[in-house]
């Protein structure tokens, strides 16, 4: 499924229609985000090294990770660094994100200092200004497809880092603008749910048209830190996860898919979910008219409920609704149902007439023959 | 290596079982560990415990320590009990104590924004890698701050500045291999509806060492509880190792011990 | 801890006397790691943090909003000084502060002083009988032996402080009421610590006292990050200074966050809680229930220049008003049967820790 997404980023979008764009979320609990990230980057690199994408190369936008980093991932990866130019660009936002360092410089306390990556950088000053953002990567994408028809991918790391400097109207017009550019054959970024509020991640799910988020094998349970048990959900939690993608299809449909993924030492591995849950699809069907099964609150009220005899005979005067009470003190019961409380705080009985026009049969008590 | 420092169950967790001897700088290629504490048990011991690793003789780092919290005399006579002298170190220029309890640091009197304050301060951090690494080559850099919720205090409330300016250190690793250990406050945060700066750190760390007081309280030989966890891939032999930890302390003078929970009689 | 015990016990005198090094002031002795302690005016308080408050160190004071037991404390701590003849620089949010130092107790006038100072010292040491404590009377009188004011005295709450306590010595009170911002009590501080450097030979001692830091009438109580910041300064410049500041807020009437920040400020952390009137079941409890007024808890003692904790016996005191007139804080008993008879010794042994606590300071 993974590797679904990797071919969906590759073959771009069609002419006229945004591009897909994939949002990578983790959570603190879990947090592989980066390594998922630098996946699907490797996966695609291998595509556009080998030209089998839609698009003519990458631009990143490094935002966590410097581009040295960057740089020893390719190099691992077994990329030719010194012709990586033609389709790989970093544009730095790590270096130097706000000027600090040009200012220094500036002022003559510090020398300049490259990033010291040799790949093809360059380096952004100040992030606040999304809009020069844009006009940056977009930039680097012209240079990439030598100024013609040709599309690139672009690639953020992360928007955690963006939605940190800036208003989420601004980054998701950002995320916007690359979608719809015509250049833009495929977009994908990283996000850290945890560190935003659910209108940012929000407006970020909505802005994607897939959506693979990272989730822990297993919810931790609330205990103590020493608990043994605790130490190795902490454990599995930073070695492995479970991969859940949301598709949004052209045809309208979700499609959902779940795998296990592990981080090791030359990447990450990812497998078919040992054990598939089908709990993801009820929560879309609608709910049937008829419930035949009680929730654990419905439950405990139905136990709470006095039946009507078992009251009889305890003092209380005997509440057994017999239908006439309604018409001779019916001053409010003008509704087609009648409600008849037994006991307002241990539950009750509710009645609903069917219609108007049942009326009650007799004065007799239908009940007549039961004695307690 | 018969005067090699004894490895503790900390360095043991920082590094892999026998890796303290080989490597001897707590972060090694440019890492961030992040200590948290919190008000029944304070988490300084950890930063002299790393400050006294850096400051070895079996490494060359330079450590940059930016002291929010003490005075040098508080450290320079804890970390002399540990057998470090900090005062022959800073006169070696291995370590460079930047003390910003003083007024002066804070150029509030000179109208001066916190801004201005910090990226001065991250100017000096940053010409003093540049004089470490024009003096000779493969001196390892670390940066300590004590710590992130006092420097919180100095940016005015501002936890965006304070992330920049740990933005900034930060990137000196990647830059120039410099490592950087933070301590922060668990519990100051604990209760803000929205995470901010100490989720943050935790992202950006790459271990996160968390001290704590023992479920049922301090006592006098157990004077708490480590939880380690190292996010990275870092086991240099390939093979899979924990990556989470946990083990008691006790804290004396000149060394603390680490233990397993039970196994100390 | 058993080898030390014997040390520890007699140190709050002995070991002041032995060093000689420094020229030293009567209110000031010696403690472990360099460091240097003035009394906080409640002696059973200097016996839980280990000799008292370190020179240079931050208290803090959680008050209970329900109960006004941190001027109790805040008292003792500013007659302490004035009988010390040590500066002292008082604020509050009141109108006039100045009106507070009338209601500063004075020290106890000893009976028979000589006759008992040694059995004093060796019951002290010992340190038997918590139970009994209070059938021995004025057993701590050690104020003012030899006409020379002694570390730490008993005081008198019912009693005023005499006047010519308040001659000789800078006494500067300031109400934050007035003043927008921390910015001119800062100058204020600044200026008053610098009258008591660390560097010079010239010991003396200073003490600050803020009474209610946060409390809402001040026109800075809705700045967190103001008044974080101040005490923030406040504890670095008296850090590099021969003073304690003893700061009192109330922890309900600020953010848990920022409640936390103090608390993290804080070298020494001390909280005191009202306890129910006439609960009787707290009454079968604790015993001496009648006589207390309140509960004083311990949190934090101040570490300067060592990283080991101070692991307390006992964190909660029970803080007692004895005959009415002198502040003592003692272990909390509880009750095995009944009371104070027979089984009394052993429990009162088990909880001797005021007078063992020095030793977790004193490696």
């Amino acid at each position: 499924m993974a590797e679904w997404i990797c071919r969906t980023l590759r073959d771009g979008g069609l002419e006229g229609e945004h591009a897909p764009a994939l949002t990578i979320n983790d959570t603190i609990t879990c947090p592989l985000g980066s390594f998922v990230f630098d996946h699907f980057l490797s996966q695609l690199s291998s595509f556009i090294f080998c030209q089998k994408s839609q698009s003519n190369g990458i631009v990143l936008v490094a935002l966590s990770r410097s581009p040295l980093y960057y740089e020893q991932l390719l190099k691992s990866k077994g990329f030719d660094l010194v012709t990586s130019s033609t389709w790989f660009k970093i544009l730095d936002c790590y270096t130097d994100p706000l000027g600090w360092r040009s200012k220094l410089v500036e002022s003559g306390s510090i020398r300049n200092l490259s990033s010291g990556s040799s790949l093809a950088v360059n380096i952004c000053k100040n992030v606040k200004d999304l809009d020069e953002l844009l006009s940056s990567i977009l930039e680097l994408g012209r240079e990439l497809s030598g100024g013609g028809k040709g599309r690139f991918t672009v690639a953020i790391d992360s928007v955690s880092a963006l939605l940190r400097h800036t208003s989420v109207s601004s980054v998701a017009s950002l995320v916007s603008n690359l979608r719809s550019h015509d250049q833009v054959s495929s977009l994908f970024w990283l996000l850290h749910l945890d560190m935003h509020e659910t209108r940012g991640t929000a407006a970020l799910e909505y802005m994607s048209s897939m959506k693979a988020t990272i989730e822990p094998m297993v919810q931790s349970v609330d205990g103590p830190r020493g608990n043994s048990e605790n130490l190795s959900l902490m454990e599995q939690n930073l070695r492995r996860g479970k991969f859940c993608v949301r598709v949004k299809r052209r045809n309208g449909r979700v499609r959902m898919m779940f795998e296990e993924f592990y981080v090791e030492k030359s990447g990450i591995k990812f497998t078919p979910l040992s054990s598939e849950n089908e709990m993801t699809a009820q929560s879309l069907v609608p709910k049937v008219q008829f419930n035949l099964e009680l929730s654990e609150k419905e439950r405990n009220d139905r136990a709470k409920v006095v039946l009507p005899f078992e009251h009889q005979g305890n003092g209380k005067t005997i509440q057994i609704y017999d239908g006439r009470k309604s018409l001779n003190d019916g001053k409010a019961e003008t509704q087609p149902t009648s409600v008849q409380k037994v006991d307002s705080n241990r539950g009750e009985i509710i009645y609903f007439r069917d219609s108007d026009d049942e009326m009650p049969d007799s004065d007799e008590d239908p009940d007549d023959d039961l004695d307690i | 290596m018969a005067n090699a420092l004894p490895s503790t169950l900390l360095d043991e967790a920082l590094d892999g079982k026998g890796a303290a001897v080989f490597s001897t700088s707590p972060a090694a290629d440019g890492r961030m560990i992040l200590v948290e504490d919190c008000v029944e048990t304070s988490g300084a011991f950890v930063v002299h415990h790393l400050l006294k690793r850096c400051l070895s003789p079996h490494s060359s780092d330079v450590v940059v320590f930016l002291s929010f919290a003490h005075p040098f005399s508080h450290y320079d006579r804890v970390l002399r009990k540990m057998g470090c002298n900090l005062s022959v170190q800073r006169d070696n220029k291995r370590l460079m104590f930047l003390d910003m309890l003083m007024v002066e640091r804070l150029g509030r009197d000179r109208g001066k924004t916190s801004e201005d304050v910090f990226i001065a301060l991250y100017g000096e951090i940053q010409k003093a890698v540049e004089v470490c690494l024009s003096h000779e080559v493969g001196q390892p850099i670390t940066v300590i701050i004590d710590d992130v919720s006092l420097m919180e205090v100095d940016a005015n409330g501002s936890s965006n500045l304070v992330l920049d300016f740990l933005h900034y250190c930060y990137s000196l690793a990647a830059q120039f291999g410099c490592s950087l250990i933070t301590l922060n406050h668990d519990d100051v945060y604990s209760n803000e509806d929205r995470p901010g700066l100490l989720l943050q750190l935790e992202y950006l760390a790459d271990v996160v060492i968390k001290v704590e007081p023992l479920a049922t309280g301090l006592a006098t030989d157990v004077h708490g509880q480590l939880t380690v966890s190292n996010k990275g891939i870092h086991d240099g032999s390939g093979k899979s190792r924990n990556k989470v930890h946990n083990f008691h302390f006790r804290i004396k003078d000149s060394s603390v011990e680490y233990f397993y929970p039970g196994s100390k009689t | 801890m058993a080898a030390n015990k014997p040390r520890t016990t007699s140190f709050s005198r002995n070991f002041s006397a032995a060093s000689s090094t420094a020229p030293q002031a009567p209110g000031l002795k010696h403690g472990p790691n360099g460091t240097m302690f003035l009394s906080s005016g409640i002696p059973d308080l200097d016996k839980i943090l280990g000799g008292g408050f370190a020179l240079g160190s931050l208290v803090m004071v959680m008050e209970d909003p329900e109960a006004p037991h941190h001027m109790l404390l805040l008292r003792n701590f500013m007659s302490q000084g004035l009988v010390h003849h040590q500066p002292l620089i008082y604020a509050s949010s009141a109108k006039d502060p100045r009106g507070f130092l009338g209601t500063l107790p004075n020290p106890m006038v000893p009976k028979d002083d000589k006759s008992r100072v040694h059995e004093t010292e060796q019951e002290k040491g010992l340190r038997i009988a918590w139970q009994y404590k209070k059938y021995f009377g004025e057993h701590n009188s050690e104020s003012q032996r030899d006409g020379k004011s002694e570390y730490c005295s008993d005081f008198d709450l019912r009693k005023p402080l005499e006047r010519h306590f308040f001659s000789g010595q800078r006494i500067d009170c300031v109400s934050l009421k007035e003043s927008a911002d921390l910015a001119t009590f800062q100058e204020n501080c600044s200026s008053f610590l610098s009258q008591t450097p660390r560097d010079t030979g010239n010991i003396a001692g200073g003490r600050i006292a803020i009474q209610s830091l946060c409390s809402p009438q001040c026109e800075f109580s809705n700045k967190d990050w103001e008044m974080l910041s101040f005490v923030r300064s406040l504890k670095s410049l008296v850090r590099l200074s021969n003073a304690v500041a003893v700061i009192t807020f109330a922890p309900s009437l600020v953010s848990t966050a920022f409640s936390k920040r103090l608390q993290h400020l804080a070298d020494t952390l001390v909280s005191v809680k009202a306890i129910p009137d006439e609960d009787k079941e707290l009454a079968k409890l604790l015993t001496g229930y009648q006589d207390m007024v309140g509960l004083l808890s311990v949190h934090k003692v101040a570490r300067i220049n060592t990283q080991v904790p101070a692991i307390l016996e006992a964190t909660t005191f029970s803080m007692k008003l004895q005959k009415r007139r002198s502040l003592i804080l003692e272990c909390l008993n509880q009750a095995p049967v009944d009371g104070s008879n027979g089984t009394s010794y052993a429990s009162s042994g088990s909880c001797s820790g005021s007078s063992k606590t020095g030793g977790a300071l004193d490696f």
